[in-house]
């Protein structure tokens, strides 16, 4: 790595301070606009969200007053601002479907997706990034060969049907795991700090619980990493053989300095470059894409919420669920962009680290 | 020579792991005393807001109503066990409770809580409460409740199997800030996870969108009592919410699912289940597929268009499939109900030359004409009648489009006559155990349109023979009027029905019930309907 003196490293300091804030006001206005044009379009989708909240056998007053308490019979824009105002006190409104407050169902939802996203996160990034090295590094292999045919069914083969055969093999014929749920029948769930259960659970030093949601949190989220094990192990694998040919590994390798050092010193940061920007990517793509895997895990998550809510029209959580996929997409952006530019410090420093 | 070694290490520590994981993991273990039942991805527990059968079968089993349907299509006492109209007047009903009932907090259940939950019901104005209009509750002593309605309505008693009182004071206790003024919500935020029923189960917990846990009420008023020997009560009871097929099917071989109560199993994984052992399935309620032609839009404006579609479709060709389940319907609502009548033409039969005599008495030429045909967006079973009748019209020369809309877009649809296609398919349950139930809501003039009427025929004095049978008190005296009721109905062919089919419920062979049978959804899956033999488990 390139030293700095003091006075580049405040430069540079101060510059991605003033980076991150400029890319979090750009996030602030892209949620803005996504806001107004989902708005505009859940509006404009066919069908009646009172009628569908209050089901075939209400009257035609009932929907009507339930028009009139959501400003239904408003103006677009008098929709909006009333709908703003209230956003801007942290009130999203309120659930046709689920009948309580949207933030309420998010708070409840967004974690359960939260621990499913992050376990497919460790396992594709564990999993994956091994793979990857040692297929690049023995490159031509029969290990090589396996991988690749694993990444091809991998990429290829949609979730929820491995999600289908995992609950076979693992669940239903060896009995290896649970097959539905975040935790056991009967078992009481560990008081709720961050929603996520096995954190929760390890705070209250309910072990117990702690490995029972553990359990239940494995198919599902194997299911949802296979495909991003299969396609960031890929990438890895091309990134190593691209750096292998580099002049100074070959200068590393003819001076004698063991493989191992090379590999984790030299050789593993620049190839993870392109990936972490995949994975950044694949990690806000699953908030989203869930969907399939939560509803055969019957895992109460915010993906099969959202679609839920877009099947019956339920306005507030529609606008809600897409605003908070758009924060996600945003901030991982963010994120990803910071972590590339402390793997390479040529982004750092070429571009006075913006 | 090194990847090897790397490799091995690796390898061997996976298999470690997995061997060491495999000791401890298991699928979870299910408590002997316990059912998993399945339903939807939303329940809604609190009975002023249920308006679907899912949420009654959660309803039913926290909640008892004042009176309760009986398999034969009447009603029987519950929680009331006496009722009349005072003065001869069908407009005031006065109904006696039973003494001693308790509430889940061991409270007794009196008219103070009646008039509440009315009042609340009618208030919020969502769930059925439409289906009762304007009720005014008036406790006349202890144990004495008169009701006033707004308009005579002699089938009063029938739709109040969907009114299930609450328990005053603990609603009270736990109101919060809301649109209802002293009453706040009214407690509907905090019945979304506490009940404050007379059920025979006490809800435990309820994780929306996840599962909802409920435990036996041993001081339920109606007792408990084992039916033979080892046949024993549920001591708990876990609703959960899965909609995939592939994993019911699992729980369901795994025994880790008891009851599915959705009932929404297609052909082929309904024969899945038939070839299981340890599986059973269980006739529920009657559930009529009905195809409204809309009267309003061509083609289907045309009363012998509309017969010709009647004669050209194939009833037998689906049916036969769903043997030895389903059955032709043959009149306007389930045969189970009194009064039911079987309307023409029988037997329900193809008949093409019929319908081409009535296609040449109609004002339209097949040709020049196309028939649209809309479907709930992912239902299997409606979108297989509709390709089954745009086969059999193509053998007329008329072309049938076929849409499946989402489920808003499909009842947004129906709310006007012109946006209405020519044909729509629904499924009707009885919501209440009345013909009633059925005639109301779809046949007269002041409700016409929306799905459940979507044929958007209006007709006065059908609607004064509707209103009439509203007026007769004697029950005896009902069927008559419902005849003629049938009778004008059918000569106008607003609709086809392909057939009637019961929801089919899947058990394990332990589970045993349902002792009765009912025909409105809900009650059957009161889960004090069953019991568990656990020496069979």
């Amino acid at each position: 790595m390139l030293s700095a003196s003091p006075y580049t490293r405040e430069l540079i300091n101060n510059k991605m301070g003033k980076y991150i804030i400029l890319r979090l006001l750009q996030t602030v206005f892209v949620l803005f606009c996504l806001s107004l044009l989902i708005f505009f379009i859940a509006r404009v989708m066919p069908g009646d969200p009172a009628r569908v909240a209050l089901g075939p056998l209400a009257t035609r007053e009932q929907v009507q007053e339930l028009r009139e308490e959501m400003h239904l019979d408003k103006p677009f824009f008098v929709q909006y601002y009333f709908w703003f105002i209230s956003v801007l006190q942290g009130d999203l409104g309120k659930s046709l479907y689920t009948r309580r407050p949207v933030t309420t169902d998010l708070k409840e939802f967004i974690p359960a997706t939260l621990e499913l996203m992050i376990f497919s996160f460790l396992i594709s990034l564990i999993i994956g990034q091994v793979m990857g090295v040692f297929a690049g590094y023995f490159r031509d292999s029969w290990f090589d060969n396996l991988f690749r045919v694993f990444s091809y069914i991998g990429i290829a083969t949609p979730a929820f049907a491995i999600a289908i055969f995992f609950l076979l093999i693992f669940s239903y014929i060896l009995n290896f795991a649970p097959a539905v749920g975040r935790l056991s029948l009967g078992l009481k769930p560990p008081p709720q700090i961050s929603g996520l259960l096995i954190l929760d659970s390890l705070f209250a030093r309910q072990f117990n619980t702690a490995f029972e949601a553990f359990k239940h949190v494995l198919l599902p989220a194997t299911s949802l990493a296979v495909a991003n094990i299969a396609q960031e192990g890929r990438i890895t694998r091309s990134s190593i053989i691209a750096n292998l040919q580099k002049d100074y590994i070959i200068a590393h390798i003819v001076y004698g300095i063991p493989m191992r050092s090379i590999i984790f010193k030299y050789l593993l940061k620049p190839s993870l470059i392109p990936t972490v920007s995949i994975m950044g990517l694949d990690f806000a793509c699953l908030i989203a894409n869930a969907f399939l895997v939560e509803t055969i895990f019957m895992w109460p998550g915010f993906s099969r919420y959202g679609v839920i809510a877009m099947l019956n029209k339920d306005l507030n959580a529609i606008i809600a669920v897409v605003l908070i996929i758009g924060v996600a997409y945003s901030l991982m952006n963010v994120i990803v962009d910071i972590i590339v530019s402390f793997l390479d410090p040529r982004i750092r420093l070429q571009r006075g680290g913006i | 020579m090194k990847m090897r070694r790397y490799l091995s290490l690796i390898i061997a520590i996976l298999i470690i792991g997995f061997c060491g994981f495999c000791n401890l993991v298991g699928a979870e273990k299910i408590d002997e005393n316990v059912v998993v039942i399945n339903g939807m991805p939303v329940i809604q527990p609190d009975p002023a807001l249920s308006m679907d059968w899912y949420d009654m079968q959660a309803v039913f089993n926290l909640y008892s109503p004042l009176v309760y349907p009986t398999p034969e299509g009447t009603i029987r006492p519950h929680l009331a066990q006496d009722w009349g109209v005072v003065d001869g007047k069908p407009d005031h009903w006065r109904f006696t409770l039973r003494q001693g009932v308790k509430f889940h907090d061991g409270s007794e259940l009196t008219s103070e809580d009646v008039v509440f939950s009315m009042d609340r019901f009618i208030t919020m104005g969502k769930g059925f409460s439409g289906m009762l209009g304007k009720v005014n509750a008036i406790a006349v002593d202890k144990y004495v409740v008169d009701f006033i309605l707004e308009k005579p309505n002699t089938v009063f008693p029938e739709i109040l199997t969907l009114f299930f009182p609450l328990n005053k004071h603990l609603v009270l206790e736990n109101i919060q800030a809301g649109k209802y003024g002293e009453f706040g919500d009214y407690g509907e935020n905090w019945l979304m996870t506490h009940d404050a029923g007379s059920g025979s189960y006490i809800m435990a917990s309820h994780k929306m969108g996840e599962s909802m846990e409920a435990t036996r009420f041993k001081e339920y008023f109606l007792g408990w009592e084992n039916w033979g020997p080892n046949e024993e009560p549920i001591e708990r009871l876990k609703f959960i919410m899965e909609t995939e097929t592939s994993t019911l099917m699992l729980l369901l071989k795994s025994g880790q699912l008891q009851l599915e109560a959705n009932g929404a199993f297609s052909r082929q994984a309904l024969k899945g289940i038939m070839d299981t052992k340890g599986l059973h399935l269980n006739q529920v309620w009657p559930q009529v597929w009905t195809v409204w032609m809309n009267t309003k839009v061509p083609p289907t404006d045309d009363v012998h268009f509309r017969k010709a579609i009647l004669y050209a479709y194939d009833y037998e060709a689906i049916l036969r499939e769903y043997a030895p389940f389903g059955a032709q319907e043959t009149g306007i609502y389930p045969s189970t109900l009194p009064g039911y009548i079987v309307i023409p033409p029988q037997p329900r039969q193809q008949n093409l030359e019929k319908a081409k005599e009535e296609l040449a008495l109609s004002k339209y030429n097949p040709a020049d004409v196309k028939v649209v045909f809309h479907y709930c967006g992912g239902l299997e079973a409606e979108e297989e009648i509709c390709l089954q009748l745009q086969a059999d019209l193509s053998k007329l020369g008329v072309n049938v489009e076929i849409v499946g809309p989402t489920w808003p877009q499909y009842a947004a649809e129906c709310a006007t006559p012109e946006t209405t296609p020519n044909l729509t398919i629904f499924m009707f349950p009885l919501n209440y155990i009345s013909a009633d139930s059925f005639i109301y809501y779809m046949y007269h003039p002041n409700n016409v349109g929306g799905i459940y009427a979507a044929h958007w025929y209006e007709d006065e004095e059908l609607g004064q023979l509707i209103d009439q049978s509203r007026e007769i008190l004697d029950f005896e005296k009902r069927p008559e009027i419902y005849r003629r009721i049938q009778e004008k109905i059918a000569s106008q062919v607003l609709a086809f029905y392909p057939y009637e089919i019961p929801a089919l419920f899947t058990s394990q062979d332990y589970l045993i019930g349902p002792k009765e049978t009912f025909s409105v959804v809900g009650p059957t899956v009161n889960m004090h309907n069953w019991r568990i033999n656990l020496t069979q488990k």
